[in-house]
């Protein structure tokens, strides 16, 4: 990954061409996605990107692939002028560590650990020191406003609050993008609110670039950038 | 590599305090009952074939056993012999015997028995039978009209040979015995034994007094039994007993087992099918409960690959979060084992046909059992959460 710096000023953060993903169930093949390109570029304003599209228009599977969470049948993922798909299963694994932050529609926690533990985990797997690894671990949690709630199990919180453990450890490793899968889906719009203007936020004091799914309209006012999608194929790029 | 092993020491540990304790416990005691069974089956089995061999040196020949030359039909200068052996450390007791067969006759009823003469005094430092009279006393060196005899001899005792008995024998009442040789003599029974063990039970004794003069003879022997203070020396001793000039033919107990020593091997052979079993089903059953334990965290796999945490660390804690099931699992039954099950097996042994069974749980047996158990431990955590990270992350925390 020593390339990967020496490039790092010209090559876009996510470069994505002729993306496809075929699901063959038995003699049917559903195609989920059709030939996706768009770039996400590197620049002084950090990009935030609602991914947008009906049910079942292939938003999720779109955001597995980004996230190295599912291989695609055809097609490329570049960032910073490495071949994302050419990595090893263990080497894309710890591409996930250090440059990915990944936040599900379902909290995803580890449900024996506390929040603080959850969000210490990736940086407690990067080998950091013990102290080190505490300390982001609260700070980043005070960020997204649980302060209060380090020693939570996570069903000792609400949906909201397990939501922002989520975020703040998709956050601890400093990552360079953010993926979110519909975050808001499963909160009241209150809670919601709290974090759409915590990821504007973050997009915008520490230049987080975040790439999110949603399927509520009103969430465009809080993006830079809209790709929509139809029947697994891009439609329109723009606000 | 440490920061990975502390990674997985730290997830296992989560998994194991912050789990859901019930499931924890539950499976530590099933684990605990398959050990206990595994272990309390196999000492059951060893705890018989220690009865039968006790039962056999304790009641019937001692540790090692002196016959006469080849082509002679006694062994002669026995004071000289015993003597001799007596000085060897180790021996703790020696006791020479006549062998004779005799016809028994009592009111309608006969049989036919073999008769041992004895030197109580010396008798008792090599058999236990004198501990198990169920009427009357044991001979003492003086008595020469009098004998005592088996329970299988005397019948009326419920014995396995009741039907080939004199039918009801009791202490006082007196019987006349027809010795090979010819000659004929009536004997007041002075005692009945019960040694729980048949073969030991079909003997009756005399003194060897009385025996000189029935079959005029004095100094000599068809056997001298010797004890020792240890069990499976038996060569040993051998070797030193032809090191200071014995002649005759020196055998160690296990020649003289006979039939028992068929039943023996038939036990070691059925305790060795029966813990093979065990063991097996004992490795199932285990593999089972973590197999089940670690598929229902297939989801929490899921997510750690997703956030980046690497497959091998995530296997490695399944190993040990299964190898810390097994040793607790283990290391409580052991614990029941000896602290509850033996003791009381101890103090309340089991009343076999060949006498009172205890466990014996041999150190070498349960170490084999236990080292299965964690091999079977490392395969129960290692598959089923390396199945679980060859499938993809998706599959893993949506797939049913
Ligand atoms: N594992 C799978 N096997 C077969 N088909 C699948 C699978 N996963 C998704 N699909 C199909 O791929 C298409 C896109 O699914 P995807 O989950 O990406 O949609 P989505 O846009 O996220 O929808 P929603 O807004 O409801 O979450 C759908 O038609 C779906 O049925
Ligand atoms: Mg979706």
């Amino acid at each position: 990954m020593i390339e990967l710096d020496r490039i790092e000023d010209t090559a876009n953060l996510l470069e994505v061409r002729d993306l496809s993903r075929f699901y063959t169930m038995g003699e049917v093949t559903v195609s989920a996605l059709k030939n996706i390109s768009f770039d996400i570029k590197q620049s002084e304003q950090a990009e935030f990107v609602a991914v947008m599209g009906k049910s079942g228009s292939g938003k999720s599977t779109l955001l597995h692939l980004l996230g190295l969470l599912d291989s695609p049948t055809s097609g490329q993922i570049n960032s910073k002028g490495v071949n994302l798909l050419d990595l090893s299963e263990s080497q894309k694994a710890r591409f996930r560590l250090e440059r990915f932050g990944y936040v599900f529609q379902e909290y995803a926690l580890l449900p024996e650990l506390t929040a603080l533990e959850n969000v210490y985990l990736p940086a407690m797997a990067l080998g950091k020191k013990k102290e080190e690894y505490i300390k982001a671990a609260k700070e980043v949690l005070e960020q997204v406003g649980l302060g209060k709630r380090l020693y939570h199990r996570p069903r000792e919180m609400s949906g909201g609050e397990q939501q922002r453990v989520a975020i703040a450890r998709a956050l601890i490793n400093k990552p360079n993008i953010l993926f979110a899968d519909e975050p808001t889906a499963n909160l009241d719009s209150t809670s919601s609110k709290q974090i759409l203007e915590l990821f504007q936020r973050l997009n915008r004091e520490i230049g987080l670039t975040i790439l999110m799914v949603t399927h509520e309209p009103d969430d465009k006012k809080y993006v830079s950038r809209v790709i929509w999608l139809k029947d697994g194929e891009l439609a329109e790029q723009g606000m | 590599m440490f920061n990975n092993l502390k990674l997985s020491l730290f997830l296992a540990y989560k998994s194991i305090t912050k789990g859901n304790k019930g499931t924890l416990f539950l499976t530590i005691f099933i684990l605990s009952l398959i050990f206990i069974n595994l272990v309390f089956i196999g000492s059951i089995f060893l705890g018989l074939t220690e009865t039968i061999n006790n039962q056999v040196i304790n009641t019937l020949y001692g540790n090692v056993v002196i016959e006469p030359k080849k082509d002679e039909k006694y062994i002669s200068d026995v004071s000289s012999i015993k003597q001799k052996i007596r000085n060897i450390p180790g021996v703790t007791g020696i006791s020479a015997q006549y062998i004779i067969g005799a016809a028994f006759s009592y009111k309608d009823k006969s049989g036919a028995w073999s008769v041992r003469s004895i030197n109580p005094d010396d008798e008792i430092t090599v058999t236990t039978t004198h501990n198990f009279m169920i009427e009357g006393e044991y001979l003492s060196n003086l008595d020469t009209d009098e004998i005592i005899i088996g329970k299988e001899i005397a019948g009326g005792y419920g014995g396995d040979m009741e039907h080939l008995s004199l039918g009801g024998l009791k202490t006082g009442e007196t019987i006349d015995v027809l010795f090979n040789n010819g000659v004929k003599r009536s004997y007041r029974v002075k005692g009945i034994f019960d040694v729980k063990f048949i073969q030991s039970n079909l003997n009756a004794f005399i003194s060897q007094q009385e025996m000189e003069s029935v079959i005029g003879m004095e100094n000599s022997a068809s056997q001298i039994l010797i004890k020792t203070e240890d069990r499976g020396n038996e060569e040993k001793y051998i070797k030193q007993f032809l090191d200071i000039g014995i002649k005759e033919k020196i055998n160690p107990w296990p020649v003289y087992s006979g039939i028992v020593k068929n039943i023996i091997s038939s036990f070691d052979m059925i305790a060795m099918l029966i813990s093979g079993i065990g063991l097996f089903v004992a490795s199932v059953t285990i593999f089972i409960v973590v197999y089940m334990n670690t598929i229902s965290k297939r989801r929490q796999i899921g997510i750690l690959r997703a956030v980046g945490i690497e497959e091998s660390v995530i296997i490695n804690s399944y190993i040990l979060q299964a190898l810390f099931i097994v040793i607790c699992g283990t290391g409580i039954g052991l614990l029941i084992l000896l602290t509850v099950i033996k003791p009381f097996f101890v103090a309340n042994p089991i009343e076999f046909p060949v006498g009172f069974v205890s466990l014996m749980i041999l150190p070498e047996k349960v170490s084999i059992n236990i080292i299965s158990l964690l091999a079977v431990a490392l395969m129960a955590g290692f598959i089923p959460s390396w199945m679980a990270v060859r499938e993809t992350i998706i599959e893993a925390i949506w797939g049913d």
